[in-house]
């Protein structure tokens, strides 16, 4: 499909408008949707500054930052923090270092599993979870620390890392403990 | 329980036959594959993380309460090297495990219908035997057993990813079910290779008995799911229990095909092999694997009726190098293991003959008389 403001790039930004209760949906491409689209700005920031983190700390949007998230992981290969196990090492021995690796990895797993397996949702059995509240609690609890002591040696990047990680665990934390049968 | 008697008992209970689709069935097999939160897989963990998860598997598993299994623990680190493949090649360990260099184990029960490994490729694999087709009820067995390791234990398990391996093609359920299997008839007529491109589009593994590479000595043949991700426990077996069940129509197929054919060509063939078992004085892997093969097709066909499934499955595990070497009490070259393989086929196969003799023996002096 090609931009309809600039009839020349190829539009890749879906703008849905709710105007008087009808719907309109229009496609721009990157260049002219930053041009229309309010939150484009932020898109274009240089990702790593260290002023960014910090506003991103004081509690600006989340949706924000996950895709200040993913545009860092497709410029860096991640390594994964409990193993030390890179992308490209899991390509080459087809196994994971360690159960974070699936974290880590997340973005570039679904072709993988979708080459190897069925879908890439579990649909079986689930684990009974008794444990397992207790240990995402403890895992939390030792990040937070960890966090502190980021704050306080002014190692901002971390703290970040620390903060994205604490999330990711509340999140499963709340979906996983209370509703697994 | 002592490790003699897992390495003197060639007849554990999964081998003794007789349930549904025996003639074709040998036995099944369930796996599940666990891991504990907070320690990193086998392939990165420090030894000091190996220590710990053995301890915590063998404080949950010989405390298991009465009505429960009772498992005898065996550490890899104090086991000689030809005990290891004795377990090896009786399934109960696997190969990866027995070369383990850090802390490694496994748990038996005395009727060796469960093995556990810990710190194989992943921290746990639960795997269960049992004789003849028994997916869901063998797969029961082990998941009571895992809920068991469950309420004790924190696996690492992710709400989307389900249960979390070390290998991708495990994620999910862990589950992988295997039904070893008996086709002699299908590989006479050389079908076999189309079945293992089919079952390939059908999400299934075709492998040898004796591992990989061992292609299909023996004529056996060990078929497994594939898929572990985004498909139930229930239709996994489901779809294995179908596609064993379509194989064993096509090798019945195949064997009424060839005995009506050529009734005479294929008994002699059948009874050779019986002659070389009973006979030879040297023995390849190779060769007896083929003549056992047939014999065993002779029995399922009731050319040859004198002879046990049983002892027959006994055989089939007795061929293997550890086996030789630990009925020789020695370590052997291969020139010599094919000289004890020879002595021992007949040693188990006379001892059918010399029953066999005593009861004519009776019979003649019946006639006599």
């Amino acid at each position: 499909m090609i931009c309809e403001h600039c009839k020349q790039r190829h539009a890749t930004v879906t703008v849905t408008q709710v105007h008087n209760g009808t719907k309109q949906e229009r496609h721009y491409c990157e260049v002219c949707a930053g041009k229309f689209h309010p939150f484009q700005m932020e898109l274009q920031d240089e990702p790593v500054s260290i002023h960014q983190l910090m506003s991103d700390w004081l509690g600006l949007p989340i949706w924000k930052n996950q895709v200040q998230g993913e545009v860092q992981q497709k410029q860096q290969p991640s390594t994964c923090p409990s193993c030390g196990f890179t992308y490209r090492h899991f390509l080459k021995v087809g196994k994971f270092g360690c159960a974070r690796c699936y974290d880590t990895f997340r973005d570039q797993l679904p072709p993988v599993l979708e080459r190897l397996q069925a879908d890439v949702k579990h649909v079986g059995k689930t684990h009974s979870g008794e444990h397992q509240t207790e240990y995402y609690q403890k895992q939390i609890e030792t990040l937070r620390q960890q966090l502190q002591q980021a704050i306080a040696e002014e190692r901002f990047e971390d703290a970040a890392k620390l903060r994205d990680e604490t999330r990711a665990i509340e999140r499963k934390l709340n979906v996983g403990g209370v509703d697994s049968p | 329980m002592n490790i003699e008697h897992f390495l003197k008992n060639t007849s554990p209970s999964w081998i003794e036959g007789s349930e549904d689709y025996s003639d074709i069935v040998m036995s099944t097999r369930i796996r599940l594959a666990r891991n504990l939160n907070g320690f990193r897989f086998p392939i990165t963990f420090s030894e000091e993380e190996a220590k710990q998860v053995d301890e915590s598997v063998l404080q949950v598993l010989l405390s298991v309460k009465e009505e429960g299994p009772k498992f005898s623990y065996f550490p890899m680190k104090e086991m000689p090297s030809l005990q290891r493949q004795v377990l090896v090649e009786k399934h109960l360990i696997s190969p990866h495990l027995a070369k383990r260099e850090k802390t490694a184990s496994v748990f038996l029960t005395e009727d060796e219908s469960i093995s556990i490994m810990v710190n194989e490729e992943d921290h746990i694999r639960i795997q269960c035997l049992a004789a003849g087709l028994q997916l869901h009820e063998t797969y029961a067995k082990a998941s009571k057993l895992d809920q068991c390791l469950d309420k004790e234990l924190m696996y690492a398990y992710d709400e989307q990813l389900g249960f979390l391996t070390s290998c991708p093609t495990n994620v999910g359920t862990g589950l992988r079910a295997s039904v070893m299997m008996h086709l002699p008839a299908l590989t006479m007529t050389k079908k076999m290779n189309v079945l293992i491109q089919t079952m390939a589009r059908l999400g299934m593994v075709v492998r040898g008995i004796y591992g990989e590479g061992s292609e299909n000595l023996g004529n056996i043949y060990q078929i497994s799911n594939q898929i572990t991700l985004g498909k139930s426990e229930q239709e996994i077996l489901d779809e294995l229990q179908n596609v064993v069940e379509q194989v064993i129509q096509k090798e019945r197929q195949a064997r009424q095909q060839l005995f009506a054919r050529a009734p005479i060509a294929l008994e002699d063939r059948l009874y050779r092999s019986l002659g070389i078992l009973k006979y030879a004085r040297i023995l390849t892997s190779e060769e007896a694997a083929s003549c056992l093969s047939n014999v065993r097709l002779a029995v399922d066909l009731q050319i040859i009726s004198d002879i046990s499934l049983s002892q027959l499955n006994e055989c089939m595990l007795l061929i293997q190098p550890g086996f030789i070497q630990q009925y020789a009490g020695t370590m052997l070259q291969a020139a010599e293991r094919d000289i004890f393989r020879a002595k021992l086929l007949q040693e188990k196969l006379q001892i059918q003959e010399q029953n066999e003799s005593t009861v004519r023996g009776k019979g003649e002096d019946l006639y006599d008389v």
